[in-house]
């Protein structure tokens, strides 16, 4: 395959396990499948303990132990993360594969200046010296739009608004023009305007940037402005995998379209598509995992496992009894 | 994602335990998991099991009495019918070395539970008062202050002037041990049930009309008592420390009675001469003992503290 | 300036501290039994001596009167005098303090040598025999009687291998000690040039220090590798971690994390070893301040015991200080 035909990312079949004591090991992920091409921005939408941070520290082969990788593999621009040696792995991650993760003010090291953090990165993984570095770090301070960046550049992390640290870390991931970003829930905890500043920030800067994007988030509506194609994350599983548009003119996934009916205003949708599961319902581990909490469920679906099937270009959905008109 | 049904992996390779209904038969296999995964853990208790074994059957187990000096045979190296030698008055080392924990593990046990009763509860007190009406603040600031100031002071020096004021006897160097240990639960306990205190559980109980010792007494306390109990263990080892140290510079106890520091301290001239088993083998008696509380005290730290003991059942099998 | 207001509010509790200190330890002593009098004319002396000697030592007094005598000497910097040495309390800590610090400090210095990295060791390597020699270590150094210690490298080094000279006092009776510059034998013989001196003094100095390393580097040794554990677990190593910094980058950003926590724990060591030290002083006959103390008590000599203990109260306080000073300067979290 042409160089720039590779997907920069392939997920085949990766199962991530648990152990636990004394009881069923924990799947936290089931058999996902999913690639990304170079330049392309995916939205991964699920919710808490979906699997969606499992994913991504499987992407970078920082599984936690006593986690392990079942099965399948994960292939960042045709390499195993998860097999490559201490340091190797680490010439890799903040310069091809970068990640703007949430929290940040936790996150950033509290004793060092912020500008400093930033030079660290860049004269760590680009070969270049001290003072050149302070230089790349304060053009990405000025880049990602941080006011007065100079007097800035000396700040510590506490000292920052939650945004202002966000940007930083934008700045970070961004400073050594990785080929993938990986944003995981990267604005949770801010305030919606500052949210909506942070997001086009970041989309400007990864297409000068040339990159590709994993969005992951819990808020489907985010998704629409930014990623081309969307996959739909559940307990482990990608029950929905669509181009953006195709996907918000006929969701197809019953869970698919009781997230986006829960961000409508319409009580009346939100109730038709949400159902609570009782105990024993609950405790079921055969059958489709979404089978519990689903509407339109039947007898097949409590016992069989549904396969990955098309519903149109692209479009893939495991059901088996996809939704097929908008409700 | 292809479009083939794919089976489940068998992921029941899981090693099947043999579960029972009870809770505490659970924690009983828990514990001995533990103890099979941590052998420095198993070998702490049973240092500390051996060593209290010891305290009680010494009367039956020595081989001289402990207390009886026979000049004709004082300084014999270790040998023969004395396994560790005899001291500058013929007293037989192995038999006292076996007679000493009863009196240092009684005292250490004694004052150290002394000291986290006492100052558990005043901590508990403190804690649980010091965000509240006035007057009960001011007193447990007071108290705090008094705390800081006990804590001041060298800490042996102040055992050695309990000991000074009181007379020397056993009971003294119990006081002098819950004295100087004090202070220390006192603040484990406040800290505790400062955080405690301060869950909403409490608040409802509160609301509801508990008493505010009924409140402490099932609520609070209970569940603060966690890294109290950790301490314990590391504390009687460094009671009996104490102890040693106190009857080194002639403030323990009184001189015949078999006693490690003591042992340690009429050996001294000898070992400057070249005599070493009268003061080295208590020596090594007491840093085993001691060692072996360090390590149960561990292992309650993993046990007590929630998140190590996740960790820790991780890495069972 | 912001520094200086805290450091000022910080000496406005000492005050009362301080008093609280004087008045326990007064109180505590006043209570050992033990009539100074017979201890200082002995069994011997007649009762009028007795009365005489008793009023002018003003212990007939009520206690808060004597009480308040001896703060208002406190405050002029008059420490009465003890009997057993006849020379006045002040004199004989001045004498001795430097002695016991000395002890202190290097026997500190060696602890925190062996401590440290055997600490930053264990922490880094999750698994392997560094990691259980240093946890037994810890655990070890921590039972280990300190007097007990003393006696066997004694024998060791003195009685077999006669290395080390007679473990009598800082420096051997025949040779002279180099003139008074810091208190401290070694460092005075190395700044006179005086080679028997520094010899001299270095071998007597040796074992005590090496004792007091040893066992402490125990406490430092688990405070810092259980510090440095817990900061490579903490979300911004995690984060240094997925930016992909070199491993001993990461580390040594960890260990910087750690440091406040190691620098009070080494603090607290210091103001516990001016008592704490005592067994280790009485053992090789160091003519420190503790056991200038411990002497005090077990003869009902009042002064040396409260000016000690005044002292090492003092010093505490100040380390205390010094010790959130460090915290200062090292988190700037603090600042602000």
């Amino acid at each position: 395959m042409p160089q720039s035909a590779m997907p920069i990312l392939e997920i085949s079949d990766l199962w991530v396990t648990f152990p636990a004591y004394r009881a069923e090991p924990v799947n936290a992920l089931r058999g996902i499948d999913l690639d990304l091409a170079a330049s392309e921005f995916l939205g991964l939408v699920g919710e808490s303990g979906s699997g969606k941070t499992t994913l991504a520290r499987a992407i970078m082969g920082l599984v936690p132990p006593p986690g392990v990788i079942n099965r399948g593999r994960v292939l960042f621009g045709g390499r195993d993360l998860g097999r490559l040696a201490d340091d190797e792995r680490r010439a890799v991650l903040g310069r091809d594969l970068a990640m703007v993760i949430p929290n940040p003010r936790a996150e950033l090291n509290p004793v060092i200046p912020v500008g400093r953090q930033i030079a660290n990165v860049a004269y760590h993984h680009l070969g270049i010296g001290r003072a050149e570095a302070d230089r790349v770090s304060l053009d990405m301070l000025r880049a990602v739009r941080i006011p007065d960046p100079e007097r800035r550049f000396r700040a510590y992390p506490h000292e920052l608004s939650g945004g202002m640290a966000q940007r930083v870390v934008i700045a970070i991931a961004l400073v050594c023009s990785p080929k993938l970003v990986i944003s995981d829930d990267a604005t949770s905890g801010l305030d919606v305007t500052v949210q909506a500043q942070v997001l086009d920030l970041l989309k400007r800067m990864v297409v000068e940037k040339g990159a590709s994007a994993l969005f992951i988030t819990r808020d489907i509506a985010i998704t629409a402005h930014f990623c081309s194609r969307i996959a739909i994350i559940y307990a482990g599983e990608i029950v929905e995998l669509a181009e953006t548009p195709a996907f918000f003119r006929r969701p197809a996934h019953p869970y698919s379209i009781m997230l986006l009916a829960a961000f409508s205003h319409n009580p009346a949708l939100r109730a038709r598509w949400t159902r609570s599961p009782s105990n024993e319902e609950a405790a079921l581990t055969h059958g489709c995992v979404f089978a519990p909490r689903c509407v339109r469920r039947q007898d097949r679906c409590l016992s069989e496992p549904p396969a990955p099937r098309r519903v149109g270009r692209g479009h893939l959905v495991r059901c088996h009894f996809p939704v097929e008109v908008a409700a | 994602m292809s479009t083939v049904a794919r089976p489940r992996p068998d992921v029941s390779a899981a090693p099947q335990f043999p579960t029972s209904r009870r809770a505490w038969l659970r924690r009983v296999q828990f514990f001995g998991a533990m103890l099979r995964a941590r052998p420095s853990f198993a070998l702490g208790y049973t240092i500390v099991t051996i060593v209290a074994v010891i305290a009680l059957v010494a009367p039956w187990v020595a081989p001289y009495e402990p207390l009886k000096a026979d000049p004709s045979v004082y300084l014999r190296p270790p040998g023969g019918s004395h396994v560790m030698g005899t001291d500058g008055t013929g007293m037989d080392v192995f038999s006292r070395v076996l007679f000493a924990p009863r009196v240092d593990l009684a005292i250490a046990v004694v004052g150290t539970l002394v000291s986290v009763v006492i100052g558990g509860s005043i901590g508990a007190l403190v804690g649980y008062y010091e965000g509240q009406r006035t007057w009960r603040r001011a007193l447990s600031t007071s108290v705090m202050r008094s705390a800081d100031v006990l804590q001041a002071f060298p800490v042996f020096v102040f055992a050695i002037a309990l000991v000074a004021v009181f007379g020397q006897s056993v009971k003294t160097i119990i006081l002098a041990i819950a004295f100087v240990n004090i202070p220390i639960y006192l603040r484990l306990m406040r800290s505790q049930v400062l955080s405690i205190s301060r869950l909403r559980y409490v608040e409802a109980a509160y609301v509801a009309g508990a008493s505010d010792l009924a409140i402490l007494g099932r609520h609070v306390v209970p569940n603060s008592i966690a890294p109290l109990v950790a301490q314990l263990s590391i504390n009687i080892g460094w009671a009996v420390l104490l102890t040693a140290g106190l009857s080194f510079v002639g403030a323990g106890v009184v001189a015949p009675t078999p006693e490690w520091g003591s042992m340690i301290a009429m050996g001294f001239q000898n070992v400057v001469t070249g005599q070493w088993w009268p003061s080295v083998f208590p020596g090594i008696a007491l840093g085993i003992t001691v060692f072996g509380f360090a390590l149960v005290g561990a292992s309650v730290e993993v046990l007590a503290d929630p998140a190590r003991r996740r960790v820790l059942s991780g890495s069972l099998r | 300036m912001l520094l200086l207001r805290y450091i000022a509010r910080r000496l406005v509790y000492v005050i009362p501290q301080l008093f609280g200190i004087v008045l326990v330890s007064f109180f505590l002593v006043k209570l050992i039994p033990g009539d100074p009098a017979v201890m200082m004319l002995g069994p011997t002396a007649s009762e009028d001596s007795l009365a005489q000697l008793r009023d002018k030592l003003g212990v007939t007094k009520p206690f808060w009167e004597q009480f308040a005598h001896y703060v208002g000497n406190v405050a002029q910097g008059e420490l009465g005098s003890s009997w057993q040495t006849t020379r006045p309390v002040t004199e004989d800590l001045f004498q001795r303090f430097p002695a016991t610090l000395e002890l202190i400090s290097f026997g500190l210095l060696l602890a925190v040598a062996i401590g440290f990295p055997l600490g930053i060791a264990a922490a880094r390597l999750k698994r392997g025999p560094v990691r259980k020699f240093a946890e037994y270590y810890g655990l070890l150094a921590g039972a280990m009687p300190d007097f007990w210690l003393a006696l066997v490298l004694i024998y060791v080094f003195y009685t077999q291998l006669e290395w080390i000279p007679a473990p009598l006092g800082r420096i051997d009776m025949a040779v002279a000690p180099p003139p008074l510059v810091t208190g401290s034998l070694v460092i005075d013989s190395l700044i006179a040039r005086d080679a028997e001196a520094l010899a001299s003094s270095f071998g007597h100095l040796a074992l005590p220090v090496l004792t007091l390393g040893v066992i402490n580097a125990g406490p430092i040794l688990k405070m810092t590798q259980s510090m440095v554990d817990r900061a490579l677990s903490s979300p911004f190593i995690h984060y240094a971690e997925m930016c992909g910094l070199p491993r001993r980058v990461v580390l040594r950003q960890a260990v910087r994390a750690a440091l406040p926590a190691i620098v009070t724990i080494v603090s607290v060591l210091y103001g516990f070893l001016v008592g704490g030290a005592v067994l280790v002083e009485i053992v090789f006959a160091w003519g420190g301040a503790g056991q200038y103390a411990v002497q005090g008590v077990l003869n009902a000599d009042v002064n040396p015991v409260l000016g000690f203990v005044l002292f090492s109260a003092v010093l505490s306080l100040v380390i205390y200080l010094i010790v959130d000073l460090i915290y200062f300067a090292l988190d700037p979290r603090t600042r602000s």
